[in-house]
């Protein structure tokens, strides 16, 4: 696979997943910025592990998963159903403490972040073709897992507690329940998407993680189109890939023109690009077409 | 069908055979991997410009063996995303490459650098950075302990009455461990080193931060901050009567044109360390002045813009002094080259100094302590390793 | 206790800028219902400009601080489409939609200034408008004319803009539009001559803001805004959105507690101390500690 690919492919699907964690609890009104603090303690937990005690990666992998959700379902207890800004501050909270953290730590490196991950299967290409792997299984999993839940009652639910929360209360909906699921799910994404954002690079550093890494998630949600799953997969690789395509003179503006295409995207489709209304018109055309085949 | 056959792969052995003798390219295009945008874009800025003024030099003299020499800048944005998919497009073509800019970057793309046995010259970043992706990056400092802690001393030693220091230290990349080899070589003198200050990467005022140094009673304080936070520091530290400016002392990576344009005339008489004289009297040095001023309204080159400048021309050395030919076909063996070179070069001459490379280290490069006088450095000594 | 005091009026100083943005946030958010996560930038942008004009007119104060002032209620004006534009209901607070379209517009303002304003490198007011020699200075206790009139240009601010919206005719019909517009519209409100009011209204305390910065600093630089953006936004929340009054206190509480934590703790726990305090404040009072006023 042709190197530039391999780590287009890998980094739009790592925007996919981070984007994906902050669209669950999204569903709930709530916007879950702990994700990336949970990236860094589970990618910085793994490549201790692989570094220091030789762990094999697919165990640290999934130490990684475990952690996240650990720490989603923690703080979730106290979380699960407070006001989105509290949320906000939750998120802000965790980042500055993971930063500060991680900064004051010698085993994993400190400021000067860790060197030198090793190949999974022991060569580059073998690596590679396995990240891509995980990362690719990981979004055909979870992107599954996202649709049968937003067709499931639970999603019908996480929308009434989107549009009214005090109405889906009074309807019997467990506000605290719904929230802890979707946080608690949220945080394991990411936590397995930070292990594999930093086998991706082969290190880890502190300024991996930052609120940048916030606003780019934030725009594939919100200008991909946030009610539904698949505006972060359509967006994401044109977020990514097509500033990369911009000749040399144009790239000193690059930020100029992403942020005037942003504040374009919003006004003229506010939804974002995939609405849920075109979802269902295609999932109505493709069942439309089943019907027409299944029918004798 | 014989025939066509035959047609066929006497079409495909003349491909081959025209491919394999591929010619060598009629330039030498060598990218360069650095932030043009967003934070830190005013210092990819001079970065840039420094090795393109190399690049024009080069080409003005007859370039790299007749051939011209292009720098194209690749801008990563200070982006580890953009970073490494940028780095993955060079490494298929690319003979040897500039940067990248900064350590967030760099960790994300060198990697791919060194797997793919690629030179990639950070010619920015630490020896602790640097080492780890030998022998495909070659180190622009020496071993920060081995450096710093004697220049650091050589200036404490200049101030008998100076018995305890603090240091402001922001928690960045290779900075704590500079402030760690600043407080061996000061102890080294009995100086009593007191707690760091810690200065938060988003701090934007600094008095909470000065009044506790203060309060501990330094004689003399050391600053690893970046250069705008080193600059308000010490016009905090004079607001608060601070009088001994001599007995500041800024670290080489402050030394850059925040410091000046945050601190006017209230950085004057501070002390600062670097690796390069700017009152240096040489017709090379001269002209870089004077380009860097006609293309910078009057501004004095930071420090960093001669390292890309001199990697270039570093690059210039190793083409013609390997035979290299540029030729696609001889990709892998001309990169193990110019690599090869780089890290063992000697008397490399420099746009300051000759230097040697053993190993991918700087063996002799002086270091300098100056005085800021009137936004300008004045030499106080040169510290010899 | 000499220390204890220089340090309490550091964080007074450090309040006293957020207390200034929180202010601007806050009446934003009162009169037009946007949550502009990069206020802080467009502040910054102002503060640029008035230095360009000083930097063109022989640092004349007057036309400086009357350039700052302009270009922050221009800058509001401009952007006010946008936000009416993207917001899905008026009368509900759209933090989503609108915090990203600010983000949006803080991005454009901070590569631009980073692009074109003295090569990318920080800017230097004079020190007529930004002078470092303190009125009083006794061993570590300093006060400089910045931090003063900070301070109290901020009291002054949010005590006006609380009398203003809360106690007079045009405020009502501010809160009445960002609340309601058909309602209104119903009782006779002209929609577009208040709603630019409002705006222009912003955009003159985003311009004094700038100057105040201009003076409590002395410096700006490109990413000056996106420092502060975060801190800007928690403390309007914590305080209770919309909270002119609370965003004064918690302002200034958390700029007391940063240089409290700085001077006596350390500096690099400063940030994760003064969240995960108002991270405990947010859980026990969701509304914010003096409740929203949204």
């Amino acid at each position: 696979m042709p190197l530039p690919l391999y780590y287009f492919l890998a980094i739009t699907a790592v925007n996919v997943l981070l984007a994906w964690s902050l669209y669950l609890p999204y569903r709930v009104a709530h916007l879950h910025f702990i994700t990336v603090a949970n990236m860094a303690i589970s990618g910085y937990s793994a490549a201790f592990l692989v570094m220091t005690l030789h762990v094999p990666f697919g165990w640290a992998l999934l130490v990684g998963f475990a952690l996240g959700a650990l720490v989603g379902f923690i703080v979730s207890l106290f979380i699960g159903d407070a006001p989105t800004f509290a949320v906000v501050i939750v998120g802000f909270t965790f980042i500055y403490i993971t930063r500060t953290v991680i900064e004051n730590l010698k085993a994993v490196g400190g400021t000067m972040g860790i060197f030198g991950l090793p190949n999974i299967g022991g060569n580059p290409v073998t690596h590679r073709w396995v990240i891509i792997a995980i990362l690719y299984g990981l979004l055909l999993v979870v992107g599954f897992l996202i649709h049968r839940f937003e067709h499931s009652r639970l999603g019908r639910a996480a929308s009434a507690v989107f549009v009214d929360k005090d109405l889906a209360a009074s309807l019997g909906i467990d506000i605290k329940k719904l929230g802890m699921l979707v946080q608690t799910a949220s945080c394991t994404i990411a936590g397995g998407c930070g292990v594999l954002y930093g086998f991706i690079y082969k290190s880890f550093h502190l300024d991996f993680f930052t609120f940048a890494l916030v606003g780019i998630a934030m725009t594939i949600i919100f200008v991909g189109g946030y009610a539904t799953l698949w505006g972060s997969v359509v967006l994401a690789p044109i977020l990514y890939g097509v500033p990369l395509l911009f000749p040399a003179a144009i790239q000193s503006w690059r930020i100029v023109i992403y942020g005037a295409a942003l504040i374009l995207v919003l006004v003229l489709k506010p939804e974002g690009f995939i609405t849920r209304r075109f979802v269902y018109s295609i999932e109505s055309f493709l069942s439309g077409n089943r019907k027409k085949r299944n029918t004798p | 069908m014989k025939k066509s056959l035959g047609i066929l792969l006497a079409a495909a052995l003349l491909f081959s055979i025209v491919g394999c003798q591929q010619p060598a390219p009629k330039e030498w295009t060598v990218p360069f991997l650095n932030s043009l945008t967003g934070a830190i874009a005013s210092i990819g800025e001079y970065l840039e410009w420094g090795a393109e003024r190399a690049a024009k030099e080069i080409n003005d003299a007859g370039g790299i063996k007749g051939k011209p020499v292009k720098i194209v800048g690749v801008d990563t944005a200070l982006d580890p995303q953009k970073g490494s998919v940028e780095m993955a497009r060079l490494v298929k073509d690319s003979l040897v490459t500039l940067g990248p800019v900064p350590e967030p970057v760099i960790m994300a793309a060198m990697p791919i650098a060194v797997e793919n046995g690629m030179m990639s010259i950070t010619a920015t970043t630490s020896l602790e950075y640097a080492q780890k992706f030998f022998p495909w990056t070659i180190s622009w400092f020496p071993s920060t302990e081995d450096r710093l802690a004697p220049l650091v001393a050589a200036w404490g030693k200049q101030f008998p009455d100076m018995k305890k220091v603090v240091q402001f230290v922001e928690p960045y990349g290779p900075w704590p461990g500079m402030a760690d080899a600043h407080a061996k070589g000061l102890s080294g003198l009995g100086i009593t080193m007191l707690d760091k200050v810690e200065v938060p990467t988003d701090a934007v005022t600094f008095g909470p931060l000065v009044v506790k140094a203060l309060n501990e009673k330094p004689d003399g304080i050391v600053f690893v901050t970046a250069a705008d936070k080193a600059a308000k520091l010490i016009k905090e530290l004079k607001s608060r009567g601070w009088k001994n400016m001599d007995h500041l002392l800024v670290f080489s990576s402050a030394d850059a044109p925040e410091l000046y344009a945050t601190g006017a005339k209230d950085i004057n008489g501070i002390e600062i360390y670097n690796y390069i004289n700017p009152n240096l009297d040489s017709p090379r040095w001269n002209a870089f002045k004077q380009a860097y001023a006609d293309a910078h309204n009057g501004q004095q080159p930071p420090s960093l813009s001669t390292n890309y400048y001199d990697a270039v021309y570093m690059i210039k050395e190793a083409i013609e002094k390997t035979g290299v030919t540029g030729s696609p076909s001889k990709l892998k063996a001309e990169r193990k080259l110019i690599a090869d070179y780089l890290q063992n070069v000697k008397g490399f001459h420099g746009i300051m100094f000759d230097w040697d490379m053993k190993d991918g280290i700087p063996t002799n490069k002086p270091t300098y302590i100056f005085k800021i006088e009137d936004g300008k450095k004045v030499l106080v000594q040169e510290v010899k390793g | 206790m000499q220390v204890f005091i220089a340090q309490v009026i550091n964080g007074l100083s450090l309040g006293s800028i957020y207390v200034l943005l929180v202010t601007g946030f806050n009446l934003l958010l009162l009169v037009a219902m946007i949550i502009h996560f990069s206020y802080p930038q467009v502040v910054v942008f102002s503060m640029y400009i008035t230095w360009v004009v000083l930097q063109a007119t022989g640092n004349n104060l007057f036309l400086g601080i009357l350039a700052g002032v302009v270009s922050s209620v221009v800058l509001n004006l401009v952007s006010a489409p946008l936000f009416q534009k993207v917001m899905k209901k008026r009368g509900e607070v759209d933090i989503n939609s609108t915090m990203v379209l600010s983000m949006g517009i803080g991005m454009i303002i901070t590569d631009v200034l980073s692009h074109t304003f003295n090569n990318g490198l920080p800017i230097a007011f004079p020190d007529s408008l930004s002078s470092s020699a303190p009125l009083l200075r006794i061993g570590l206790i300093s006060v400089l004319t910045g931090q003063v009139w900070s301070l109290a240009v901020g009291i002054i601010a949010v005590s006006a803009f609380f009398l203003l919206l809360y106690r007079t005719r045009p405020g009502r019909a501010f809160r009445a539009i960002a609340e309601d517009p058909n309602g209104a519209r119903l009782v006779g409100i002209p929609l577009l001559r208040t709603g630019l009011y409002s705006y222009a209204l912003s955009g003159v305390l985003g311009g004094i803001i700038a100057v105040l910065l201009a003076m409590l600093l002395g410096t700006a630089s490109p990413g000056l805004g996106e420092q502060v953006a975060h801190k800007v936004l928690a403390v309007s929340i914590i305080a209770g959105l919309g909270n002119l009054a609370g965003g004064l206190v918690v302002g200034l509480f958390l700029g007391i507690l940063e240089a409290i934590v700085q001077g006596y703790i350390s500096g690099s726990w400063s940030n994760a101390i003064a969240f995960v305090i108002m991270l405990v404040v947010i859980l026990v009072r969701p509304r914010g500690l003096f409740g929203s006023k949204l």
